[in-house]
């Protein structure tokens, strides 16, 4: 009985964060966007603009839930869940503090890197499934770009899973505690700058944000695979957007920025979620500046940059990393 | 240096983020209108208050959209009345060629832009109902336009 219990309240309180998180984030998009170049935002709806997502979200459950005629009925219902639900199950290995994720697990970062991976298929299908040139261009784009950024975002989340030893997220916050020097945090973003940099971009990619938004540039497809969407169906790919930039973000924090732990200092377990929320925060502030700043990429300099540039330099990266750890750092393995 | 650019840009980005907004808050604060922004065409009254239409239609004529129609009729002993001026300020695109052709200065383009309404109504407008046209002064305006020397084209 309490074992049902326990894991019907992981459950709510994965779909609570995930469903808060995203009315913030999107609120929080428009905001820092706008003062980005000069406006201010949404500030209409309530104080500061603060229910403008509230009331966009009643409009979504409360629009028609309309389906092109030409559609391919069965893909076009199945693939915004095919979209959502991989970005919701990335939410189990997170680690919010020293006893708080929904479940340990020894390979929660290759779990969430697994799930994740899922997210093209389900572009493609919402792409192929819309019977539009605009979505099919959209969720081709989607499918290529991130599986090529993949290989990049986990040959880079390799330096660090050589360090901690482990690929328990976990482990890895656990192995960044104390200080490197005495004044140094241990954080293994500074040896892996190079990992860090590789992940920051790939993630970017991977999350479909500026300047790697090909598969639904604004100016080139309208929303590209989300075309024909409407209501929640589109609310659920919208969702999954803003949920993947969290899971990156989260995931940068565990792997590079030593998770829910304050430097120098021991964190009380109290302060844990809210120490890893804000670095998250920070983390997702920093995407969407990139959002706000740099212009969009041609496809095949996106592709050519991936395959060219990010995936050389990952795996050089890999193979000098292990180097200096087999030589230099036999301590750091755990 | 490869990338120096792209990092250029953020710091240009940030420095935003801590400057005011440039934009104007539209309903609570305005921009002040050029001197010579032509918005909805307005009639032009003399010093006493009486329009200074002579009714003689040639903004009829020249308006490109056609949206002034005039309907006059004639006055017991002489002269013209003016039973409407109706202006379609939903069709007009504010060239102000109306207003450049009129050789007696009766009409002008007014400044006010806040041309939505709610009902299609509003979108047609009668500057004046049945009023006297003014009578035609002696001489035109001294900016009029010459009339240009242009002949219609005939049928061989």
């Amino acid at each position: 009985m309490t074992f049902a219990v326990g894991i019907l309240l992981r459950f709510v309180a994965m779909v609570a964060l995930l469903l808060v998180n995203g009315v913030v984030l999107i609120y929080m998009l428009r905001k820092v966007l706008g003062h980005l170049h000069l406006r201010i935002g949404p500030n209409r709806v309530g104080p500061f603009g603060l229910l403008q997502t509230t009331n966009d979200v009643i409009k979504l459950l409360t629009k028609e839930d309309l389906r092109p005629e030409a559609a391919d009925a069965w893909l076009f219902n199945i693939a915004p869940f095919l979209v959502f639900v991989p970005s919701f199950m990335a939410y189990i290995p997170l680690v919010f503090g020293p006893d708080l994720a929904v479940t340990n697990l020894d390979t929660g970062i290759l779990v969430v890197f697994a799930v994740l991976s899922l997210v093209p298929i389900g572009v493609m299908m919402a792409g192929w499934g819309s019977n539009a040139k605009w979505s099919l261009i959209g969720g081709m784009r989607a499918a290529g770009q991130q599986i090529a950024y993949e290989i990049p975002l986990l040959l880079s989340v390799l330096g660090p899973v050589m360090m901690a030893g482990s690929m328990d997220p976990a482990k890895i916050v656990a192995a960044q505690a104390g200080t490197w020097f005495g004044f140094i945090p241990r954080w293994f973003v500074i040896p892996q700058i190079v990992a860090f940099v590789v992940y920051v971009i790939a993630a970017q990619a991977e999350t479909q944000q500026t300047p790697f938004d090909m598969s639904e540039a604004e100016s080139e497809l309208i929303t590209g695979f989300a075309n024909e969407y409407g209501g929640m169906r589109f609310g659920f790919l919208y969702l999954a957007e803003f949920s993947n930039m969290f899971i990156v973000a989260a995931i940068g924090t565990m792997l590079f920025f030593g998770g829910w732990q304050l430097p120098w200092i021991t964190t009380p377990g109290w302060a844990a979620p809210f120490v890893f929320m804000f670095k998250t925060y920070v983390g997702i502030f920093t995407m969407m500046w990139a959002r706000g700043s740099l212009p969009r990429f041609r496809v095949d300099q996106m592709l050519a940059f991936c395959w060219k540039r990010l995936i050389p330099i990952s795996l050089v990266w890999v193979v000098v990393w292990a180097t200096i750890q087999r030589l230099t750092l036999p301590g750091v393995v755990r | 240096m490869y990338g120096l650019g792209v990092l250029k840009g953020f710091g240009i980005t940030i420095k935003n983020m801590f400057r005011p907004a440039i934009t104007v808050q539209y309903p609570e604060q305005r921009l002040v209108i050029p001197k010579r922004a032509r918005w909805a065409v307005r009639q032009k009254m003399d010093e006493d208050g009486v329009p200074k239409c002579t009714a003689c239609l040639i903004c009829v004529k020249e308006c490109p959209d056609n949206v002034l129609r005039v309907f006059t009729s004639a006055k017991d002993g002489g002269g013209k009345r003016i039973d409407a001026y109706v202006y379609e300020v939903g069709a007009c695109m504010m060239c102000g060629l109306c207003v450049a052709a009129c050789p007696y200065d009766a009409i002008e383009m007014s400044h006010e832009y806040e041309l939505a309404t709610r009902h299609h109504d509003n979108l047609v407008r009668v500057l004046l109902r049945d009023v006297d046209a003014a009578p035609i002064p002696r001489k035109p305006r001294e900016d009029a336009p010459a009339p240009t020397g242009g002949t219609e084209a005939t049928d061989a």
